[in-house]
């Protein structure tokens, strides 16, 4: 079974298109379950442009932590504290622009480098002292959330930023809502690291086997480094159309993105062992928790209700679910059989 | 010498290809030290395996106490009497003696009361048997490796074990502590236990077996009394085949020191002092026993545990290894012994598996180029004779020796000065090993220096052009490979002084 040429590229393959086919079934219903006409005549709800466009501006952020999340998470590590980085360099760009008076462009890049830092110390943590990635994260999402906090004293926002930068995260740019477009590159930048260049292959290797990648000569500590800065820096750029999003900087931006962004990879078919998952699955994956969540949100139903919230929590766990026991199910079918089999000719026998 | 209280009967047993034992009989008396003796490999391991029911025999016959037994199994080997210790003492240090004690004595009810002073009580008179001065109530951690031993000794007693079984009991205790086991191993003789002893240390047996029995490639050579035979015959016994005539032959002249290795050590890993150089165009054989350093010594000149002492000079310029990548820079190379962990990525291709050591070189400015690889994979394929689906198939679909011959697909395109294979033919079958034997010499042919490890003697001696025996970390002997014999390595690497001429 094992010997099959493609075999686990084809389990990969039918993930992603068994997560295409939700992703269009659940586009669908909320089209015509969520679409309605008011009195004067206008299209309102799902089927409209605008929220599509609304869906696409605030699945960036969650998006861009799951593209960095996946190489990551494709070496067999986790970073639970880049939702806690969200907020910190949110704060660090706000208060860098408002109190110390830099330009919206420097105190962009600072914050970028003070994600690429905190990446830095990730990785540093998890590579030298070895310890387990899922302790180290979980230390430092309490650290920079604390130090996000510590920084405002927990009350301050930063507000009245220019229009300029707003733009950024209100408005649209050649049809698109313009952070979709630092989505979009950011998300082919990603595609291309993990899925053509030496640097994805690595990760991969890491994931099967950190051994047996430093057997090859390969250094796992650089490969590693590489991938929590990375994360570190996207980390920033979200916080940074965040900002522009909602036009404050605030202390509690991102809290629990990290875990969305999660679901989102491993919807994605990515296995949270390693080795195995890819750069369009997560995009599938994070799209089908946007359309979900704005879906239930029309509904005429849910609406009624005020219930949105609870049922696209309840929803985005069943799915994740599901999604998980797709992948298993074919296994699950395949041993059953096969120890059907294995009782017949006992059972012929006593007939 | 009355009615054994073991017997086997012609005892087949094979591992898909390879067969591990070829009709072995065997027989223990009550009362009875019986070494077994063999090379690693010779089937001692499978042989204790079939005894404790780990292994079922592919055929022949299991008699205990006389009767036959049909199916034995770890469970009714232990209710049989049969126990086994090891080199490593299996304990629960962070428990007490008492506690590990009555952990293999208790039924294993989920719910009943603990009774500690009995447990206490039981655990002092099983020492007391053995004869040892331990506190019952003491954490195992805190004894040493001998206690351990003796803790285990103890258990296995309390289990009311008739047929013990010590496999190399003594390989990490000092000679005083020897001496104090073996005192217990004839006290447990006079209390009738019948006790099959394995030891690379021919003098223990001397002291201290009544019969010894030797294993070869699987198969018994002789069971003797140890009156009658010496440590010499005993080494011929051992190795005492003709070195078969299929390894290819030297054709090289040795050129310039490659590599030279001055005084090397690292503590942690237990290497002290080696000294040695390889030339261009050798192979040079790295003999000893299992746990004597070699793969040690292969792990410091890779980078994986740095040295921390002596010296080691590439084409006669001291360099510093501190990771496997500052390796493969300096253009060393290392096949490891654990293939399926080290070796290859079971999960990714073959093509994926064979660039893996020269991505820079390979892919210019990191992209990859799938068509590139593959074609480069196929001229491995077709070089190597690799039987594989394609460059694209998993490496963990291929078998042993197609695995082995894909990590040294790897280090060849990597282009090395020094390549360092380690134990290259294990688990190989026949075909495939002579195939990969022919591969090495072609490598020495063009210029390569060659450090190989190898347990398997012929092998060893086969191919070689010299031969450094390893011993407790450090190279005891080095010999020339035309002049050496088996007895002359064995001898080297059990510590016998004689033919070495180092």
């Amino acid at each position: 079974m094992n010997t099959d040429k493609h075999g686990w590229k084809r389990i990969l393959l039918r993930h992603e298109t068994i997560l295409l086919f939700v992703l269009v079934v659940e586009w669908l219903l909320f089209y015509y379950f969520g679409t309605s006409m008011n009195r004067r005549g206008i299209t309102v709800g799902f089927g409209t442009m605008d929220r599509q466009f609304d869906i696409l501006r605030h699945s960036c952020e969650i998006g861009l932590l799951a593209l960095a999340l996946t190489p990551v998470i494709l070496t067999g590590g986790i970073d639970l504290s880049i939702g806690s980085l969200l907020g910190l360099t949110a704060i660090v760009f706000g208060k860098l622009w408002h109190d110390a008076h830099l330009s919206i462009g420097m105190a962009a890049v600072c914050a970028v480098g003070v994600g690429a830092l905190a990446g830095g110390l990730n990785a540093t943590l998890i590579t030298t002292l070895r310890i387990p990635a899922l302790i180290v994260t979980l230390g430092t999402y309490s650290l920079f959330r604390g130090l996000a906090e510590a920084i405002t004293h927990g009350s301050v926002t930063y507000t009245d930023f220019p229009a300029s930068f707003l733009f950024l995260g209100q408005e649209r740019w050649l049809g698109l809502p313009a952070q979709a477009w630092l989505f979009i590159v950011v998300a082919i930048a990603t595609w291309l690291l993990v899925h053509r260049t030496t640097f994805g292959r690595s990760f991969r290797a890491i994931g099967f086997s950190p051994e047996g990648t430093r057997y090859a000569g390969i250094s796992v500590e650089r490969r590693l480094t590489m991938v929590y800065v990375l994360a570190g820096i996207v980390a920033a750029l979200a916080a940074i159309i965040y900002t522009a999003r909602l036009g404050q900087a605030k202390a509690d931006a991102g809290t629990g993105y990290e875990l969305f962004a999660i679901t989102a990879v491993v919807l994605g078919g990515t296995s949270i062992f390693g080795g195995i998952g890819s750069v369009h699955g997560t995009l599938l994956g994070v799209a089908a928790i946007a359309v979900l969540k704005n879906g239930l949100a029309c509904l005429p139903i849910v609406i009624r209700h005020n219930s949105a919230e609870e049922l696209s929590g309840m929803m985005t766990g069943a799915l994740l679910l599901l999604a998980l026991c797709s992948s298993v199910l074919p296994k699950i079918l395949s041993t059953w059989r096969s120890r059907r089999q294995s009782h017949l000719p006992q059972q012929t026998k006593i007939a | 010498m009355d009615k054994p209280i073991l017997q086997l009967t012609d005892i087949r047993k094979s591992f898909l290809a390879v067969r591990a034992l070829k009709g072995v009989s065997f027989d223990l008396t009550a009362g009875e030290v019986h070494a077994l003796l063999g090379e690693n490999g010779a089937g001692k391991s499978t042989l204790i395996k079939v005894i404790t029911g780990a292994h079922q025999p592919d055929t022949g016959a299991i008699q205990v106490n006389g009767n036959i037994v049909e199916k034995l199994t770890p469970a009714s080997a232990h209710k049989l009497g049969i126990a086994a210790i090891y080199q490593q003492p299996a304990l629960f240090p962070d428990l007490s003696v008492a506690e590990n004690i009555a952990l293999s004595l208790e039924p294993p009810k989920t719910f009943r009361r603990i009774r500690w002073n009995a447990r206490h009580d039981q655990a002092r008179q099983l020492l007391d048997r053995v004869g040892a001065k331990i506190d019952p109530d003491a954490e195992v951690r805190s004894l040493s490796m001998p206690e351990q031993q003796l803790v285990e000794i103890a258990k296995a007693l309390g289990t009311g074990a008739r047929i013990l079984i010590m496999d190399e009991p003594t390989a990490s205790l000092t000679h005083t502590e020897v001496q104090l086991l073996l005192g217990v191993v004839r006290d447990l003789r006079t209390q009738g236990v019948g006790i099959i002893y394995i030891s690379h240390r021919l003098e223990e047996i001397f002291q201290i077996a009544d019969r010894v029995t030797v294993l070869r490639d699987g198969e018994s050579v002789g069971t003797n009394p140890v009156s009658k035979i010496n440590e010499a015959s005993l080494i011929k016994l051992m190795v005492g085949r003709e070195v078969a005539s299929i390894y290819p032959p030297s054709e090289t002249q040795p050129r310039d020191v490659v590599v030279s290795l001055k005084n090397l050590g690292c503590a942690s890993s237990g290497v002290r002092g080696v000294s040695f150089d390889v030339r261009a165009g050798e192979i040079f054989g790295l003999a000893g026993l299992v746990g004597a350093g070699r793969t040690e010594l292969a792990r410091i000149l890779f980078g994986i545990t740095p040295a921390d002492g002596g010296e080691i000079s590439l084409n006669g310029k001291a360099i510093q290894i501190h990771s496997p990548r500052e390796a493969v820079e300096h253009g060393i190379a290392y096949v490891p012994e654990d293939r399926r962990r080290h070796g290859v990525i079971l999960e990714m291709s073959i093509a994926a598996n064979m660039t893996m050591a020269i991505h820079p070189q390979f892919f210019p400015g990191a992209w990859l180029r799938f068509g590139k690889e593959e074609a480069f994979a196929q001229t491995y394929i077709r070089d190597l004779q690799i039987k594989a689906f394609g460059p694209e198939a998993p490496g963990g679909s291929l078998s042993g020796g197609n695995q082995q011959k894909v990590a040294l697909a790897r280090w060849l395109a990597t282009k090395p000065k020094v390549l360092i294979l380690d134990e290259p033919t294990q688990g190989v079958d026949v075909g495939a090993k002579s195939e990969i034997h022919k591969i090495i010499r072609r490598l020495a042919a063009q210029g390569l220096a060659v450090i190989m490890i190898s347990s398997d003697l012929p092998e060893i001696l086969g191919m070689s052009d010299r031969i450094g025996v390893m011993r407790g970390g450090t190279v005891t002997g080095i010999l020339d490979g035309k002049t050496a014999d088996p007895h002359s390595v064995m001898a080297a690497a059990l510590g016998q002084t004689e033919g070495i001429n180092a």
